[in-house]
C-alpha cells in the first residue's frame, strides 16, 4: 500500500512538474512563433530586394534608388539589421564562402549576396569572397 | 528520471525526437530547423548548418559524410570508393580502421560523430530544460557489429548513454505503430539524401527482424538536385551561350533554385524558376526565366528512380517472398515526397505506402518511441482515456443528435440547448445514446430521465440546456436543466467508456455497413421534420398576420400546406424536399408583403431565426426536439 502511495505519488509530481515545464514552454515557444513568422515572411521578401537593388544598380535611375532605399528603410524599421562583412575574418556563424580568390588569408573580400540578422537571429547569411594566398 | 531522446544519425543530416505525454515530438535545433546537416569542423568544432557554410573555403577541414566511414577499415573497398570523392583526408588509424585526418590531427568517425551527437544532445537539452543522459540512436540495417559498436561509441563520446542500437527501417516501422497494428511483414523504402536503402522486416515475438536489405550506398536527393541543376544550365547555354556552372554564385542560386523547383513539384504541376540578373552577358545582365513541369521533371531524373527498382526485387527475391506478400510498405527519407517516387513504390509492390509521418522525421520519430518504451513511458504512462464511441440524445423522429463525438480525450463536458416538438409539451424524456449510427434506434441507449414542469409554451420556445459531463474515470453524468423554470433532472452513469473491445470494433464496422443506408434514413427523416415546422410556421403565420393576408395568396398556402401533409408519412426524400421549398417560397412571399405593410406585426415571426443564428428553416430541425 503504502509503496503504490509512494509510486502515484511520485507520478503525481512528475505530471504536474511535465505540466509546468510545459506552461513555462508554451510561452516561450509562443514567443518563439511570433518571431520565426515575422522571419519566415522577410526571408521570402528578402530575393525581391536582392533583384530590385540589382536592377537599381544596373539601370542607375534615381527613382528606383528612392524606391530600393524605402524597402531598405522599412527593414531597418522592423528590427532587420544587414551584416556589414567586407573586411573581416571570415565567420561561417554568419557568412557562407561562395567563391575563393586570390588575396589575404580568411578575409571577405568580396559580398556577393547581403546577410541579415533579425532580434540576434541570423535570417540569411552573407554570401560572400574569401581570400587565400596562393599556395595558402 | 531524465527522458530518453530518440537520434536519427543520418549520412547527411540527423534528426532528433522525444516522447513527451505520449506522443512522440520531433526537436527543432537551435538554427530552428527539424534537421541537422551531419556536417562538422572538428578543428574549430563547429556542427551542422554552420560548418556547411565554410565548406568551399575549408573543403579539407570540413567533414561530411562521416556515416561511410563508421567503424570501417580502411582497406574496406567502400572506403576506398569513397576515397576517390570526399574533399577530406582519409588514413588508416589504429587497426586499419579508416580515420579522418585534419590539419594533422586524425580524428576516428566515432569522434566526428559524438561532435553532431553532442549538439543535438545540447539542442535536446535546452528543449526539454534538462539534462539528458540517455539515448537510442539508430542504424541502416545492414550495418554490422564494428559499425554498430562504433555508433554506440560515438555517443559515448558525446556523453550519452546509448541504451539501444535500432535498425533505422525498425524505426520507421514504430513510428507508424505498425507493430501494434500487427503488421507481419513489411518493406521499408528508404531514399534519402545520399543514400537508398530497402529493407524487409519480419515481425516475430514483438520485434521486427530484418529478412533482408539491399539499396544504392550513392542515391539520393543530391543526384536528383544535380539532374535537375544541369537541366537548367544546359537549357540556359543553349540559349544564351553563358554556363552557368562557371560562375560561382550563379551556381548557388541554381542550386537553391533546382532544390526549391523540385519540392514545389512535389505538390504542383508546374514551377516557374526566376532568377533575375543571374549573371553578366556580353550585352548586360542575363535573366533565367524557365517553366519546368512535373512531367519534364519526371522525365529528367527518372533514371535515378528506375534505380531503386532492382534492389527491390533483389531484396525481395532475398528474403523468399513476393510483393504481394507485403502487408505494409513504409517511406523514409525527403525524396519520397516527390509522386513518381511514391507511384514507383506503389508499382512494386501493389500496395499504397505509408507516408503520413514527415518522411525527414520518421526514424528519429521512431527511435523516440523505441526510447519511450525503455524508459517505461509508453508503457506505463497515465494515459487518458477517449471516448470509443459517441454519445448524444434521441431527437425529434428517432434521430441520434451526437453531443460528444467519439475519440474525444476526457474528461470533457459539453453543452448544447433543446427545444420542445409540440405546443403546450411540459416534459421532455432524455434518452442518452452510445453509438455512431444516425437513428437512435441503432444506437445503444445507455439510460433514460425525464425533466418534467416546464412552462406551457408553443413548441420550439422552451429552452432546455443539456449538458453531457465524462470524467476522467469515465462516469458520463447528464443534466436537463429547463433555462425558463430553473428545473433540474439528471442521470449518472457508469461505464460509458466500458464497452469490450469486440464491441467497439463491432459497432463501428456495423456503421460503416449501414453508413449509405443509414444516411438515406436520416436524410428522410429530416425532411420530414423540415416539412412538419414549416406547416407549422406557416399555420401560425397565417393565424398571426389574420386579415393583413391577401385571399389569394391565403389560399395558395392553404393549398400547399395541405400537399404537404398530405405526403408528410408517406412521401419520398425529393417529394418532401421540393413540396416544403414550394410551401417556403410561398410563405416567404406572404412573410415579404406583410412586412411592407406593417412591420410590427411581423415581428414574433422575426424572432424566431436569430435565436442562435441560424436559418429559420434549418433551425427547427437542428435543434431538434427532445422526443416527449
Amino acid at each position: 500500500m503504502k509503496q503504490q502511495i509512494d509510486e502515484w505519488k511520485a507520478k503525481y509530481l512528475r505530471a504536474l512538474a511535465d505540466y509546468q515545464n510545459l506552461e513555462r514552454r508554451t510561452h516561450e515557444e509562443w514567443q518563439e512563433k511570433q518571431t520565426r513568422a515575422t522571419l519566415a515572411v522577410i526571408s521570402k521578401i528578402l530575393p525581391i530586394l536582392d533583384t530590385i537593388r540589382k536592377a537599381a544598380d544596373h539601370l542607375q535611375d534615381p527613382g528606383l534608388n528612392l524606391g530600393t532605399k524605402s524597402f531598405t528603410d522599412v527593414l531597418v524599421d522592423l528590427g532587420v539589421v544587414k551584416l556589414d562583412v567586407i573586411g573581416l575574418t571570415f565567420d561561417p556563424a554568419t557568412m557562407e564562402c561562395i567563391d575563393v580568390v586570390d588575396g589575404e588569408e580568411n578575409k571577405v573580400l568580396d559580398e556577393l549576396l547581403p546577410g541579415y540578422i533579425y532580434k540576434g537571429i541570423l535570417l540569411r547569411p552573407a554570401k560572400v569572397k574569401v581570400g587565400k594566398t596562393k599556395g595558402g | 528520471m531524465a527522458k530518453i531522446i530518440g537520434i536519427d544519425l543520418g549520412t547527411t543530416n540527423s534528426c532528433v525526437a522525444v516522447m513527451e505525454g505520449g506522443t512522440p515530438k520531433v526537436i527543432h535545433s537551435a538554427e530552428g530547423r527539424n534537421v541537422i546537416p551531419s556536417v562538422v569542423d572538428p578543428i574549430k568544432n563547429i556542427v551542422g548548418d554552420v560548418a556547411k557554410r565554410q565548406m568551399v573555403i575549408n573543403p579539407k577541414s570540413t567533414i561530411f559524410s562521416v556515416k561511410r566511414l563508421m567503424g570501417r577499415k580502411f582497406s574496406d573497398v567502400n572506403v576506398q570508393n569513397d576515397l576517390k570523392w570526399l574533399p577530406y583526408v582519409i588514413k588508416p588509424g589504429k587497426n586499419d580502421m579508416a580515420v579522418v585526418e585534419v590539419e594533422g590531427r586524425q580524428f576516428t568517425p566515432q569522434e566526428i560523430s559524438a561532435k553532431v551527437l553532442a549538439k543535438i544532445k545540447a539542442d535536446a537539452e535546452k528543449y526539454l530544460g534538462d539534462k539528458v543522459t540517455q539515448a537510442v540512436i539508430t542504424v541502416p540495417a545492414y550495418f554490422d557489429d564494428s559499425q554498430r559498436q562504433a555508433t554506440k561509441q560515438a555517443g559515448e563520446i558525446a556523453g550519452l548513454v546509448v541504451l539501444r542500437i535500432l535498425n533505422e527501417p525498425t524505426a520507421a516501422a514504430l513510428a507508424y505503430g505498425l507493430d501494434k497494428k500487427n503488421a507481419h511483414t513489411i518493406a521499408v523504402y528508404d531514399l534519402g539524401g545520399g543514400t537508398f536503402d530497402i529493407s524487409v522486416l519480419e515481425l516475430g515475438e514483438g520485434v521486427y527482424e530484418v529478412k533482408a536489405t539491399n539499396g544504392d550506398t550513392h542515391l539520393g536527393g543530391d543526384d536528383f538536385d544535380k539532374k535537375i541543376l544541369d537541366y537548367i544550365a544546359d537549357e540556359f547555354k543553349k540559349e544564351h551561350g553563358v554556363d552557368l556552372r562557371k560562375d560561382p554564385q550563379a551556381l548557388q542560386r541554381l542550386r537553391d533554385a533546382a532544390e526549391k523547383a523540385k519540392i514545389e513539384l512535389s505538390t504542383s504541376l508546374e514551377a516557374e524558376i526566376n532568377l533575375p540578373f543571374v549573371t553578366q552577358g556580353k550585352d548586360g545582365p542575363l535573366h533565367l526565366v524557365m517553366k519546368l513541369s512535373r512531367a519534364k521533371l519526371e522525365s529528367i531524373v527518372d533514371e535515378l528512380i528506375q534505380k531503386t527498382v532492382e534492389p527491390v526485387k533483389k531484396c525481395l527475391s532475398d528474403a523468399k517472398l513476393k510483393a504481394s506478400d507485403i502487408d505494409e510498405v513504409v517511406l523514409v527519407g525527403g525524396m519520397t515526397r516527390m509522386p513518381k517516387v511514391v507511384e514507383t513504390v506503389q508499382k512494386s509492390f501493389g500496395k499504397e505506402p505509408n507516408r503520413s509521418v514527415n518522411p525527414d522525421e520518421v526514424v528519429a520519430v521512431g527511435a523516440a518511441v523505441q526510447a519511450g518504451v525503455l524508459s517505461g513511458e509508453v508503457k506505463d504512462v497515465v494515459l487518458l482515456d477517449v471516448t470509443p464511441l459517441t454519445l448524444g440524445v434521441e431527437t425529434l423522429g428517432s434521430v441520434s443528435t451526437p453531443l460528444i463525438t467519439r475519440n474525444t480525450t476526457v474528461p470533457t463536458s459539453k453543452t448544447e440547448v433543446f427545444s420542445t416538438a409540440a405546443d403546450n409539451q411540459t416534459s421532455v424524456e432524455i434518452n442518452v445514446l452510445q453509438g455512431e449510427r444516425p437513428m437512435a434506434a441503432d444506437n445503444k441507449s445507455l439510460g433514460r430521465f425525464v425533466l418534467s414542469g416546464i412552462p406551457a409554451a408553443p413548441r420550439g420556445v422552451p429552452q432546455v440546456e443539456v449538458t453531457f459531463d465524462i470524467d476522467a474515470s469515465g462516469i458520463l453524468s447528464v443534466t436537463a436543466k429547463d433555462k425558463a423554470s430553473g428545473k433540474v433532472a439528471n442521470i449518472k452513469i457508469t461505464g460509458s467508456t466500458g464497452l469490450s473491445k469486440e464491441e467497439v470494433e463491432k459497432m463501428k464496422k456495423e456503421a460503416e455497413e449501414h453508413a449509405s443506408e443509414d444516411t438515406e434514413k436520416k436524410e428522410k427523416i429530416e425532411a420530414r421534420n423540415h416539412a412538419d415546422s414549416l406547416i407549422y410556421t406557416a399555420e401560425k403565420t397565417l393565424k398571426d398576420l389574420g386579415d393583413k393576408v391577401k385571399a389569394e395568396d391565403k389560399k395558395e398556402v392553404e393549398e400547399k400546406v395541405k400537399a404537404l401533409k398530405d405526403i408528410l408519412e408517406s412521401g419520398s426524400t425529393s417529394d418532401l424536399k421540393t413540396k416544403t421549398e414550394e410551401l417556403s417560397a410561398v410563405i416567404q412571399k406572404v412573410g415579404a408583403a406583410a412586412y411592407s405593410q406593417n412591420q410590427p406585426s411581423a415581428e414574433q415571426t422575426a424572432e424566431e431565426p436569430q435565436a442562435n443564428g441560424q436559418k429559420k428553416d434549418e433551425k427547427k430541425v437542428e435543434e431538434g426536439e427532445v422526443v416527449s
